[in-house]
């Protein structure tokens, strides 16, 4: 589950931007355009909210926006992103220097991450060709569509449960400038259903030559990833190996182990994991900067043991 | 708010009405004796239902008398049930059992019995405790009431309680006023645009008989410490230290019928804000009309008050993150709370702050929420700053 808002995006701070307040740092913070529980109460609208935002006389400096929640938490119906990305791409010219969006920071709170209906959102990459960092958060309805973008550096997709559909259109995407990819492949039970073999393009490392951090996070099959990526041409390309909040086990830990080129990364990130306290001394001898944090006990019910990936739901 | 009877009488007797032996005593007891005060008698639920004992041989002119919780003894619970069969209901859907069957009822962990004959035997009793005084021969003995007992039954009734701290202007989640089955909460969750209510037993502990409920018209999702089980084709309920997700549902529905055949009181689930990678909450102890004790209270589930004692925020940190302007709005809201209950010296108020806290809402009033120890206000605990509050008011 996530719990608290971002406070911190493409190295910059976030702001809530308010009709009030203003944009008094439209350059050096991100802005959040959300529509709080108490303005939903009131019956505002997200839309209305972005129009005043985009008004506000500095709004053409914006640098980066982050888009809260936008009516789910206040609508017993099914609302999907497609409104917001339409706004979006209308105010194309009118935010000349965006070059970051996070699409989506909804806590639990709010809405269950795996309740967030995305869409299609590849409107965006075509509208915003000066986009650097783009990260969205919920995988329900989501399509990236063939994704090409000339300027993109970082990538992220938040799920509690990512589509096959989205994990092959990512390793189908053409995106020369790409430093940062990161996945948080979720479970079966919220949508999960990409296997390692979609994952192969990726891993085969020819395909993002600038990839600097791989995170494929979250994911129920953590254990088939690690053995996966320890033996992959890409982990020879990247620095950071994420495999963080999901269910690794000794089973895959000892792979990483064998492999290596995951002793020459720079940073090997397993936080929030299943393995034992032997396995986890071991990883944390590598001699690379490791994140072995956050071991975890499966859930013992009668002779059935769970092992839960951070975020679900 | 609260005032004690007249400010020069010294406090040498203490009547405490309890569960012998039970932590609550035993912590009440070491607090008088810290501040040099007399121990306190203890007069048992248990022996005022069964007529063994009777206020009116231990209280006299000036006796403080506490009324602590009845809870945690299967025995005490039962007796109130039994007590409870005899009452008149104005309404009479509930699950009722005989006073004979109730005396028969057989302990198991967790289960949630009557609650709304518990409620009702509850109330006589703390009727019996007034009429007892009441009715003694002139000269009748004045007490001195920690809180009062209409006003203990008035905090535990959720639906009463969340009205009157509405129309005291306490900022309270909205409410789908009186509900008898799921098919009417949804209903209304429909007609209001809502996704998410909190179904909550009407009477009860804090965390007994709590559903998170949320749909989107598709998927339903009841987040619940709630247990069920079919016995002779009985669904029987229980609470359970685990957190369980149904989103069947038929099984929802079962659960939450099950649950307004004991009355419910159904709120909007306000969002909460979090803190530390977690959901937060604050418990707060108002004693004398001010806001004193606090306790920020961590969780991963929407249920934050599973863990009253375990999960503990710094509380420090939780102020400053919070804001002072919104920090204190709060404590003067939980204060403006507590003039609803004039007649009561304390009580922990629990509420949350939403996202970005812009806002706070009360979630509910708990005539024995003082239990804290451990918990400091200028270097007292609660039960002790409640008696200093007694002798010298707080200032």
């Amino acid at each position: 589950m996530i719990y608290e808002h971002i406070t911190n995006f493409a190295g910059k701070p976030v702001k809530d931007w308010e009709a009030q307040s203003g944009l008094q740092d439209p350059e050096g913070a991100c802005y959040a355009l959300r529509l709080s529980y108490e303005e939903a109460e009131e019956g505002r609208r997200w839309t209305d909210k972005f129009a005043a935002f985009l008004d506000d006389t500095s709004s053409n400096q914006v640098t980066g926006i982050v888009i809260g929640d936008w009516g789910l938490l206040s609508s017993a119906m099914d609302e999907t992103s497609a409104p917001v990305v339409e706004a979006l791409v209308a105010a194309r010219d009118r935010l000349p220097k965006l070059r970051a969006i996070f699409f989506g920071d909804i806590i639990g709170e709010e809405c269950e991450i795996s309740w967030i209906r995305q869409s299609d959102i590849s409107p965006l990459f075509t509208a915003y060709p000066q986009l650097e960092h783009f990260c969205v958060r919920g995988a329900e309805g989501l399509s990236l569509g063939s994704l090409k973008h000339s300027r993109l550096k970082s990538l992220i997709i938040q799920s509690g449960g990512l589509g096959a559909n989205v994990v092959r259109e990512v390793a189908a995407a053409d995106l020369p400038e790409l430093e940062h990819l990161e996945m948080w492949l979720g479970e079966e039970n919220y949508g999960a259903d990409a296997t390692v073999a979609d994952l192969a393009p990726i891993l085969d490392g020819g395909l993002f030559p600038k990839l600097k951090y791989l995170g494929l996070r979250d994911s129920q099959i953590a254990d088939q990833i690690a053995r996966a990526v320890a033996t992959a041409p890409v982990v020879e390309r990247i620095r950071v190996l994420d495999l963080s909040l999901g269910t690794l086990t000794d089973e895959g830990a000892a792979a990483l182990l064998d492999s290596p080129a995951i002793a020459r990364l720079e940073k090997l990130d397993v936080h929030h994991h299943f393995c034992s306290e032997e396995m986890t001394a071991k990883l944390q001898s590598l001699g690379v900067d490791v994140d072995a944090s956050e071991r975890e006990k499966p859930d013992v019910y009668g002779d059935e043991v769970w092992r839960y990936v951070a975020v679900g739901e | 708010m609260w005032r004690s009877a007249s400010s020069d009488e010294r406090l040498d007797h203490f009547v405490v009405i309890g569960n012998p032996g039970s932590r609550r005593i035993e912590l009440f007891q070491a607090a008088l004796n810290e501040l040099r005060l007399p121990a306190a008698q203890v007069v048992s639920y248990l022996d005022l239902l069964s007529g063994k004992e009777a206020l009116p041989r231990s209280v006299r002119d000036g006796t403080v008398v506490r009324i602590e919780s009845p809870g945690k003894d299967f025995e005490v619970e039962r007796a109130l049930i039994a007590a409870g069969a005899d009452a008149a209901d104005d309404d009479e859907r509930f699950d009722r059992v005989s006073r004979r069957a109730a005396q028969d009822l057989s302990f198991e962990r967790g289960r949630i019995l009557y609650p709304r004959q518990w409620y009702l035997g509850y109330c006589a009793t703390l009727r019996l405790i007034e009429l007892q005084l009441a009715e003694c021969p002139p000269p009748r003995p004045l007490p001195q009431w920690m809180n009062s007992p209409a006003e203990i039954a008035l905090m535990f009734d959720k639906i009463a309680c969340h009205q009157a701290l509405g129309a005291r202007g306490a900022p309270v989640a909205p409410s789908l006023g009186a509900v008898g089955s799921f098919d009417e909460i949804g209903e209304r969750m429909k007609e209001r645009n809502w996704r998410r209510v909190f179904v909550k037993l009407a009477y009860g502990s804090s965390a007994s008989g709590v559903v998170a409920y949320q749909t989107d018209g598709r998927r339903h999702q009841a987040t619940t410490t709630v247990e069920t089980a079919r016995q002779n084709g009985e669904l029987r309920l229980y609470n359970s230290r685990r957190i369980r997700v149904y989103r069947d549902l038929r099984e929802i529905a079962e659960l939450i019928d099950a649950l307004c055949r004991q009355r419910v009181h159904v709120e909007q689930w306000a969002p909460k804000a979090g803190f530390d990678n977690r959901t937060f909450d604050l418990r707060v102890v108002v004693i004398a009309g001010r806001a004193c004790h606090t306790v920020a209270r961590l969780s991963r589930s929407p249920m934050t008050n599973l863990h009253l004692l375990n999960e503990r925020g710094d509380e420090g940190a939780v102020r400053e993150r919070v804001g002072r302007a919104a920090w204190d709005a709060a404590m003067r809201n939980c204060e403006l709370a507590m003039e609803c209950f004039p007649g009561s010296l304390y009580a922990g108020i629990d509420l949350l702050f939403t996202p970005g806290h812009r806002r706070h809402v009360l979630i509910e009033v708990n005539a024995f929420g003082d239990l804290l120890p451990g918990v400091f206000w200028r270097g007292l605990e609660t039960y002790a700053a409640e008696l200093l509050a007694m002798e010298n008011g707080l200032n």
